[in-house]
């Protein structure tokens, strides 16, 4: 019966080796929202090393073995349903820190890293890894980068994209390839990193990634703001024409910001730089706000970390039943409009926020969700607002039911192309991604 | 000089009936003397005539002539102003060449959600020209922005000055209407970054024009800082300078930019520009510039200060208004061209090394220089650790092109062995080829190459460029020149 195990068994010690039943409860029940229904794969495998992991790629290869790849498997619960899959392979035990280049602003880790573990080293030497994705604590390298999983501090620091100089990976075939470098500007060769950020692992197992970093900022201040949706318009938009550089711009929806105890359209502004400059600045946004009849509050060190968790933790709790979540994309002219009308449209709207800079968000319903036609009404109204809407996570019927990504534009033949070459026996992730790649 | 023509083995009548079509007589030029000023671009030591030029002003006639070139077989090469320094745009064998600048419309300012969309032959600074009177800038700044054109910069991802800061122009390019090389128009990204799929848009940025050609770009502008502060420092030493900018970023401090020069260029450029700003006795001079508010300039501007000193600067001269901070970067910007009046050639090298491993290369490049017999000056990106030695020469001179530029290929390895790269914003092109492998196994090169079958299956975009083949590198990649070009005949 078992086919993988034993040609696995050939690569890996036994304890790295988990038969489907024996895997714990949890991350079965992780897998199982990747996955779908119909089948569950065979075995789970923790390779240590990236030869180890070529190893295990390669044997899968060779028997047209299907592979779901995952870091902690925070987001497993994300994106489409995998199809058919036989083994996961977990990167988890590739966690170790190859380089912290602190004078070159670059650090090197393998890619089953928690993103966590990583910040720690960095602020040793005052440095830090300029990402805040959803679930911060668990979510590893690999598993940010091919969620593309960025948050609120892309406004000053620009996306998983921009952050990444350098990739080590396995492709499907097993071979171990490279691109990119660990510094911190090289134009020499396509840039994979590019692609494999946001590829939802059906290129290849990434193995070792390097990233750019920067220095911790010394002082960091948060001012809160709410009020009505023309005011908050008027306020975001006088923020995002003036010379300010604020490191995150956030639009919070109406019912998240009920949770932090105020009423309407939540603008959340965080500064951070030198102590000194800090004040000039948030003096300026609250001069803002007052000119369109709003006062700001203003949070400072642990109140100021408790609120980033407060909205953080809305985001990402787990419910009691099954949570609808998104990501979106809207003009940014149009956010805070778009995000009113949200509210007002979906009354099971528990948490919406927009990067006011960027116009991305992320929407969470909970309870009555939204049906699969009025979710579609939702991408319409996102598309005609040059943007798009894709499911995160859903439940599993929801996503047989509507397309979880909504890609709206015309290059799909190029990346089943691109899928095609990476991943010719479509081994890797199957199904999980745009166009049932 | 290697002038690569050859006589054609094709019969053009055809196609050029197809491409007066599409594009009208005054779109198509044909004749030699015509076609000389495309022979080659910012690499001069390598010419050769295109067989035919093409100049579209549309998506639909770029789209047009790929086709025909499709149905046809011909390979084609794009150009935008031809101020590529690694032969990028350089005409490959009985080609047609793609030449944007009529292409120069900016299509749409959108002030509200900070984005510009232009056609690919606008030049650089037209971007920053249209909405600095609203008070933004497009950020990536090559030294050549007067000059080069968008296409271009995105074809070889450019930096600039102020890259350390800002990023380089992946950073600000959020979409793409593209002619894939087999003639179909897709439209890759959007005025939103990460749209459900692959990021095509970052692939295709650096793609030096293998992937095909970009007809529409949306670009990504900013809000221009409050306060803008340019500090010159003079130093007796290059290690102190080097020393320097290490400390600097070991402070916590990021720069808007941070440029070094050494004496030789100082020099030079005291020769030519003459500013009278950078004291000829320096061993280097390092130029930073601070942005930000202004108490956050005011206060970087004493710890950079304490810095410098520290680290035994002589004298620093700060300027905060437009006309000073132009002046104090005039030579820095002037630097390419001084080397051009003191010398009769001199080949621009560009390699990135990691920022702490800057004064073991510079110790490094001067004994090579000093080996092969050539005098190299070195200006650079300091804070990112891109050099940009300048190896200088005379092209009348038979052997010394192929022996500057194997003094040029030693550099680059020492730049891989530290660690580092054999490119930072030139692009590999034609020129860099054969060093691909110093840096990149055969299972990376492949990898690479995957991208390139889907977007041009039947290699007619810009081919040789970029990728080493046996032909043009053989095993050892050695001689470059000697290797790439056997039959050619040599000035
Ligand atoms: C419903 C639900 C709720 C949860 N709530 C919480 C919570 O409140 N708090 C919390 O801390 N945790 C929560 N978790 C989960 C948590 O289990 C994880 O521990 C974790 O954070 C790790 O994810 P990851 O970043 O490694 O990405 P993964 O989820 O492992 O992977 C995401 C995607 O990236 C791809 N990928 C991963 N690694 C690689 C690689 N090396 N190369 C190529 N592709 C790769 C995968 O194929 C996958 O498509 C929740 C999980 C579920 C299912
Ligand atoms: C004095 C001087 C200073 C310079 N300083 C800098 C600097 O500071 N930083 C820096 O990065 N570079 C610098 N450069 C190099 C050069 O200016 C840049 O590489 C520039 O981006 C090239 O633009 P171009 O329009 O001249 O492109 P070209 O030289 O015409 O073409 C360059 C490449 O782009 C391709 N291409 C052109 N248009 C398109 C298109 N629409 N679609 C697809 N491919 C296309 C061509 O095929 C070719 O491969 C400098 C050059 C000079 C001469």
């Amino acid at each position: 019966m078992s086919q993988f195990i034993p040609v696995l068994q050939s690569v890996v010690n036994g304890e790295q080796l988990a038969a489907w039943e024996q895997v714990e409860p949890p991350l079965r029940a992780q897998l199982k929202e990747a996955l779908a229904p119909g089948s569950v794969p065979e075995c789970v495998v923790q390779p240590n090393t990236p030869a180890q992991l070529a190893a295990v790629v390669k044997q899968l290869y060779q028997e047209k073995g299907r592979s779901l790849s995952f870091g902690s498997g925070s987001k497993l619960h994300w994106g489409g349903l995998a199809q058919g899959v036989q083994v996961g392979i977990s990167t988890a035990q590739l966690n170790q820190l190859i380089d912290h280049a602190a004078g070159d602003l670059t650090v090197t880790a393998q890619a089953g890293m928690r993103l966590a573990d990583l910040q720690a080293h960095l602020a040793q030497q005052n440095q830090f890894l300029p990402l805040n994705p959803s679930y911060g604590d668990a979510a590893t390298l690999g598993g940010i980068i091919a969620t593309a999983d960025s948050g609120s501090l892309r406004h000053r620091y620009g996306g998983v994209r921009d952050l990444l100089i350098g990739i080590t990976f396995v492709r499907a075939d097993g071979e171990i390839a490279k691109a990119g470098g660990r510094v911190v500007k090289n134009v020499a060769g396509y840039d994979l990193m590019k692609l494999f950020t946001g590829s939802w692992g059906t290129l290849g197992i990434l193995s070792e990634v390097t990233f750019r970093v920067y220095p911790l900022p010394e002082a960091s201040k948060t001012l809160v703001l709410s009020g009505g949706l023309e005011a908050i318009a008027r306020v975001t938009q006088a923020l995002l024409a003036s010379a300010l550089t604020p490191t995150a711009v956030e639009l919070v929806a109406a019912p998240t910001m009920q949770q932090l105890g105020q009423d309407g359209l939540g603008l959340v502004v965080q500064f951070q730089g030198l102590a000194v400059a800090l004040d000039a600045q948030t003096a300026q946004l609250r001069q803002f706000g007052q000119a369109a009849g709003i006062t700001a509050t203003v949070h400072t060190d642990a109140a100021e970390a408790t609120l980033w968790k407060r909205l953080a933790e809305q985001w990402e709790a787990i419910a009691p039943s099954p949570a609808l979540t998104c990501k979106i994309g809207v003009w940014p002219n149009q956010a805070a409009a778009t995000l009113a009308k949200i509210t007002a449209l979906y009354p099971s709207l528990t948490y919406g926020a927009i990067h006011a800079g960027s116009g991305l968000g992320q929407l969470r319903f909970d309870a009555d969700l939204p049906s699969a036609s009025s979710l579609l009404d939702l991408r319409r109204l996102c598309e005609a607002q040059g943007g798009f809407l894709s499911l995160l996570a859903a439940p599993t019927d929801l996503k047989q039911q509507l397309d979880p990504w909504g890609y709206p534009g015309n290059a799909l033949e190029l990346m089943r192309g691109i899928k095609q070459q990476f991943d010719p026996d479509a081994l890797l992730s199957p199904g999980r991604f745009v166009g049932g790649i | 000089m290697l002038t690569l023509n050859k006589p054609s083995q094709r019969d053009w009548t055809p196609i050029l009936r197809e491409f007066d079509a599409i594009l009208g007589d005054s779109g198509v030029i044909r004749r030699k003397e015509e076609l000389l000023v495309y022979e080659c671009d910012g690499l001069t030591s390598y010419k050769r005539r295109p067989a035919v030029v093409v100049l579209p002003r549309t998506t639909e006639q770029v789209a047009a002539v790929i086709q025909a070139c499709d149905r046809h077989q011909v390979p084609f090469v794009g150009r935008g102003a031809g101020t590529g320094l690694s032969g990028g745009a350089l005409p490959v064998e009985d080609c047609v060449l793609i030449v944007t600048a009529r292409m120069n419309q900016i299509l749409e300012v959108d002030l509200d959600n900070q984005r510009v969309v232009v056609q690919p032959g606008v030049i650089n600074n037209w971007v920053t020209q249209a909405v600095s009177g609203a008070g933004f800038y497009y950020a990536p700044d090559p030294s050549s922005q007067i000059i080069c054109s968008i296409g271009g910069n995105v074809a070889e991802n450019s930096g600039g000055v102020h890259c350390l800061k800002y990023g380089v122009t992946v950073n600000h390019v959020l979409g793409l209407k593209v002619v894939t090389a087999a003639g179909e128009i897709v439209d890759l990204g959007s005025k939103i970054p990460e749209m459900p799929g692959y990021d095509l848009t970052g692939v295709f940025v650096g793609s030096e024009g293998t992937l095909g050609i970009a007809t529409e770009i949306t670009l990504r502008i900013l809000k221009a800082p409050e306060t803008i502060r340019v500090l010159l420092a003079d130093f007796s030493s290059v290690e102190a300078a080097g020393q320097t900018v290490s400390d600097i970023i070991g402070a916590g401090i990021v720069p808007g930019g941070m440029e070094m020069m050494d004496n030789f260029s100082i020099n030079a450029v005291e020769d030519v520009v003459g500013t009278n700003c950078y004291p000829r006795d320096a061993e280097a001079i390092l130029l930073i510039e601070l942005d930000g508010s202004e108490v956050e300039v005011d206060t970087n501007t004493r710890r950079v200060e304490a810095l410098c000193r520290q680290n035994g600067a002589r004298n620093i001269t700060a300027a905060s208004d437009l006309e000073e901070r132009l002046t104090l970067w005039k030579g820095r910007k002037a630097a390419f061209a001084a080397m051009g009046r003191i010398s009769p050639d001199y080949y621009v090298q560009d390699g990135v090394i990691p920022r702490t491993k800057l004064q073991y290369v510079l110790q490094e490049i001067e004994a090579l220089s000093q080996k092969h017999g050539y005098r190299v000056a070195n200006v650079f990106h300091a804070g990112d650790g891109n050099l940009h030695p300048l190896i200088l020469y005379n092209n009348a001179i038979p052997g010394e092109l192929e022996k500057v530029e194997e003094l040029g290929g030693d550099i680059l390895k020492l730049c891989v062995k530290v660690g580092g790269s054999i490119s930072g914003e030139h692009g590999i092109g034609a020129d860099k080829r054969c060093y691909m492998p110093e840096m990149f196994s055969a299972a990376d090169l492949d990898t690479m190459q995957y991208i390139r079958s889907v977007f041009n299956p039947r290699g007619l975009a810009n081919p040789g460029k970029i990728f080493p083949t046996p032909k043009t590198c053989g095993e050892a990649a050695k001689s470059v020149a000697a290797d790439s070009f056997p039959t050619v005949e040599r000035f």
